[in-house]
């Protein structure tokens, strides 16, 4: 394709649509020549699509005032060509499948402990790794139905950056996005071979029956910790697309190792598949957190006993602990006899004193992360911070090295989007495809894609402000 | 006294009480000794009341539990272990000190490690040193266990279950559960795994009955893989009269009873009674029948 000359109104540094010599890179061809022969069209795009979020409540964050805010949302699709895309598919489907052969090995032999491949002081001191639930073999000896890897683009090459297999938020938003932007935009449909994604749901419902004791007639809940939650909408939209009902833990009872959810009108229902939005901990305060109100006390031991499934399984968070980050790539090599496709960014386990004088003596160039916390809080970037900050963050290290996690400062790629004011500026972007494991792994094309708050900020995340934009798989 | 077994009547009665009667009821009980070096249990009941059919499995740590649900209103819960327990005295094994290495990709390294209740904290690491310099060898841990009870007064009622070693260093006195905390903190900080024990301590030498409360150690695991029985409360090696009944990495683990209940009423500590009686071999018998009729005339009710 001929390169084409980018027109003054395409801001410079948005990497993900530009190449450095200036030409537009091939994916976004046809949607950025759109976008720059209409440029006054974008502010009436975001307009509709946040009327159509907000008509349908598509809302991300406790309600604050009695509503929840909107999810930020930008219009200019984020786009991934189809060949890129193959590369994403294959390396996030040997990473999904390698998560969950580690979590069955964590809860069955241990293989990977005893040779030394990931080392049992940072599985025995996860808080993910349930003790009561070592033995159990679930459905189809599958733990992680559903996982959202985090993916970078970093000058090019694309890294993982998180690995998401508890409670992987984030699908129901993508999946809206796309919704609003058919409605308001559907010439850019007509012009780019975008892959559909409205499939995901009916793939997930087949999963779950799969799953399920009584897959003739399985009555499927999807738990959620309730309306106080922040991705609540999420779990609302997926009970009722996927036909099951949406139940909050003090609904369900155990009776017999059999669960039960009891209504609001006071019907009785046996429950046979529970996809779970609630972390694994709070399930059941007989044997994990005796003070969880989210859960059902019996509820793992008639999981145990086959009488109910769940998706994701129990116990899954061992493997979405940060700490243990940094060995996914040698769980790939020892359990495929794979290389891994797409590498993870640089990251140091602290835990380890080698590890943590380096990051110590090269803090500048160093991200840290609390590996017990989500949504993108006490992040902390060392080039940033000043010489009393730099000695508190190096105490704090030092006191907890398990509670630290250390990864190279990476420039996340930057796409095109669109400034309240109407002009264009280039913002920090990642992507979270959403990966369902059965027999073998599924990839909604595409997923969700998170924008920082502004150009100068790399955290992506929704908690800290930032929105989202539609994400386009071309076909061809 | 070598290796002469030694047959020993368990009862162990556990009662809970609550401020309102409750409806539903779901209970955890780590009651039931499990068969181990020189142990055997011989005859073993519980019942709970109001009745209920216990189920059991073994958990993580290799303990039994019973899942005990209870569907009666009831304002008070009792359980009543009745057990023959035989055993015979330990052999007082020296252990080998294990290399870092080895015990890197060893499952049991899990017991080296901190836990809930077993933080590594500078405070214990101190302690360590201030008594042992740097000897980390199996005699070090041997005079730390003998040591504990002479730095530190046994106070009933002193702390509480929920009391951490903290407490029990500020307060300078304390019972054989924040005892064994703190002597698992001292050896894990020198790199043994070690892990925390709950069970009975039943009559020795010439005593033939003991009364009052659970006990609570530790064991120590050496290089070649072998447990010893050590009771800082006591400041010496276990002997036949320790009659193990769980173990984890510390009480949390092995806590006798965990419920949860539906209802609005306040619960309270469990109160707990044990009875430890030196058995004849004809008293083995008439217990071992005396416990199968009770049981049936329960499941009958």
């Amino acid at each position: 394709m001929a390169k084409m000359q980018v027109p003054t109104l395409l801001p410079a540094g948005a990497d993900e649509c530009v190449e450095p010599d200036g030409s537009v890179r091939e994916p976004y061809a046809v949607l950025l020549d759109a976008v720059r022969r209409e440029p006054g069209q974008l502010p009436r795009i975001r307009r509709g699509a946040q009327e159509w979020f907000a008509a349908r409540d598509v809302t991300f964050g406790v309600p604050e005032d009695g509503a929840a805010p909107i999810f930020p949302f930008d219009p200019i699709p984020r786009v991934i060509g189809a060949s890129e895309w193959r590369t994403i598919h294959r390396a996030l489907s040997q990473r999904a499948v390698a998560l969950d052969h580690f979590v069955s090995d964590c809860y069955g032999a241990q293989r990977a402990l005893r040779d030394g491949v990931v080392p049992g002081r940072l599985v025995y001191s996860s808080t993910g790794y349930l003790r009561d639930i070592v033995g159990v073999r679930p459905p189809r000896a599958t733990w992680c139905h559903v996982a959202g890897i985090d993916v970078v683009r970093v000058q090019g090459t694309f890294f993982v950056l998180e690995d998401n297999v508890r409670v992987p938020s984030g699908v129901a938003y993508a999946l809206e996005a796309r919704r609003a932007l058919e409605k308001v935009a559907p010439q850019w449909f007509a012009t780019n071979a975008v892959r559909r994604i409205e499939d995901y749901t009916t793939r997930l419902r087949r999963i779950l029956q799969r799953i399920a004791p009584r897959p003739w007639e399985a009555v499927i809940a999807v738990l959620t910790p309730g309306p106080f939650n922040a991705a609540y909408y999420e779990h609302k939209l997926l009970a009722e697309e996927m036909g099951a009902i949406l139940v909050e833990g003090q609904e369900l009872i155990v009776s017999e190792d059999e669960v039960y959810r009891y209504d609001p009108e006071g019907n009785i229902q046996r429950v046979d598949v529970i996809y779970s939005r609630v972390n694994s901990d709070w399930l059941d305060p007989l044997v994990f957190r005796s003070e969880s109100m989210l859960g059902a006390p019996g509820i793992i031991e008639a999981w145990r006993r086959g009488n109910v499934a769940f998706a994701n399984a129990p116990g899954t968070g061992v493997a979405d602990d940060k700490a243990i980050y940094p060995y996914v790539p040698a769980m790939i090599r020892y359990y495929l006899g794979e290389e891994p496709l797409i590498d993870n960014v640089p990251t140091y386990d602290l835990g380890d004193r080698i590890q943590r004088e380096h990051v110590v003596a090269n803090l500048d160039r160093m991200v840290l992360k609390p590996v017990d916390a989500s949504g993108g809080y006490d992040i902390h970037f060392g080039r940033l911070a000043g010489a009393a900050q730099r000695t508190e963050l190096v105490a704090r290290i030092e006191a907890a090295p398990r509670q630290w996690l250390a990864q190279e400062e990476v420039e996340l790629s930057r796409a095109i989007c669109l400034r309240e004011d109407g002009g264009l500026e280039p913002r920090a972007v990642d992507l979270r495809p959403f990966v369902l494991l059965d027999e073998r792994p599924w990839i909604s094309p595409g997923g969700l894609t998170r924008v920082a708050a502004n150009p100068e900020t790399l955290v992506v995340n929704s908690s800290q402000g930032g929105g989202s934009k539609d994400t386009w798989v071309l076909s061809r | 006294m070598g290796s002469e077994s030694l047959t020993y009547a368990v009862w162990h009665h556990t009662t809970l009480r609550y401020t309102e009667s409750i409806g539903l009821s779901f209970n955890e009980v780590r009651m039931r000794p499990r068969d181990r070096g020189s142990q055997r249990t011989l005859a073993f009941s519980l019942l709970s009341n109001p009745a209920a059919v216990p189920r059991s499995r073994i958990d993580y740590f290799g303990n039994y539990v019973h899942r005990v649900d209870v569907s009666t209103p009831h304002d008070m819960l009792e359980f009543v272990v009745e057990a023959v327990v035989e055993n015979s005295e330990p052999r007082r094994r020296r252990l080998t000190e294990w290399q870092q290495d080895g015990l890197a990709s060893d499952p049991r390294l899990e017991y080296a490690l901190p836990s809930p209740r077993v933080p590594l904290a500078d405070i214990t690491r101190g302690m360590w040193r201030e008594w042992n310099g740097d000897d980390n060898s199996f005699d070090a841990v041997l005079a730390t266990a003998e040591r504990i009870p002479r730095e530190l007064r046994y106070v009933t009622g002193a702390t509480t279950v929920e009391s951490s070693i903290d407490d029990l260093l500020a307060g300078g006195a304390g019972v054989c559960q924040d005892f064994s905390h703190l002597f698992l903190a001292l050896v894990r900080g020198a790199g043994w795994p070690a892990r925390y024990v709950s069970g009975y301590l039943g009559p020795s030498g010439e005593q033939m009955v003991t009364e009052g409360q659970s006990h609570a150690w530790a064991e120590v695991c050496g290089a070649d893989g072998r447990w010893v029985g050590l009771d800082p409360t006591h400041g010496s090696f276990t002997g036949a009269h320790h009659l193990r009944l769980a173990a984890g990495r510390d009480y949390g683990d092995v806590a006798p009873h965990r419920g949860l209940f539906y209802g609005t009423s306040e619960g309270a500590a469990p109160e707990v009674k044990v009875r430890i009686a030196r058995m004849s071999h004809q008293q083995v018998e008439t217990v071992q029948t005396g416990t199968a009729v009770r049981w049936q005339q329960q499941q009958q009710q």
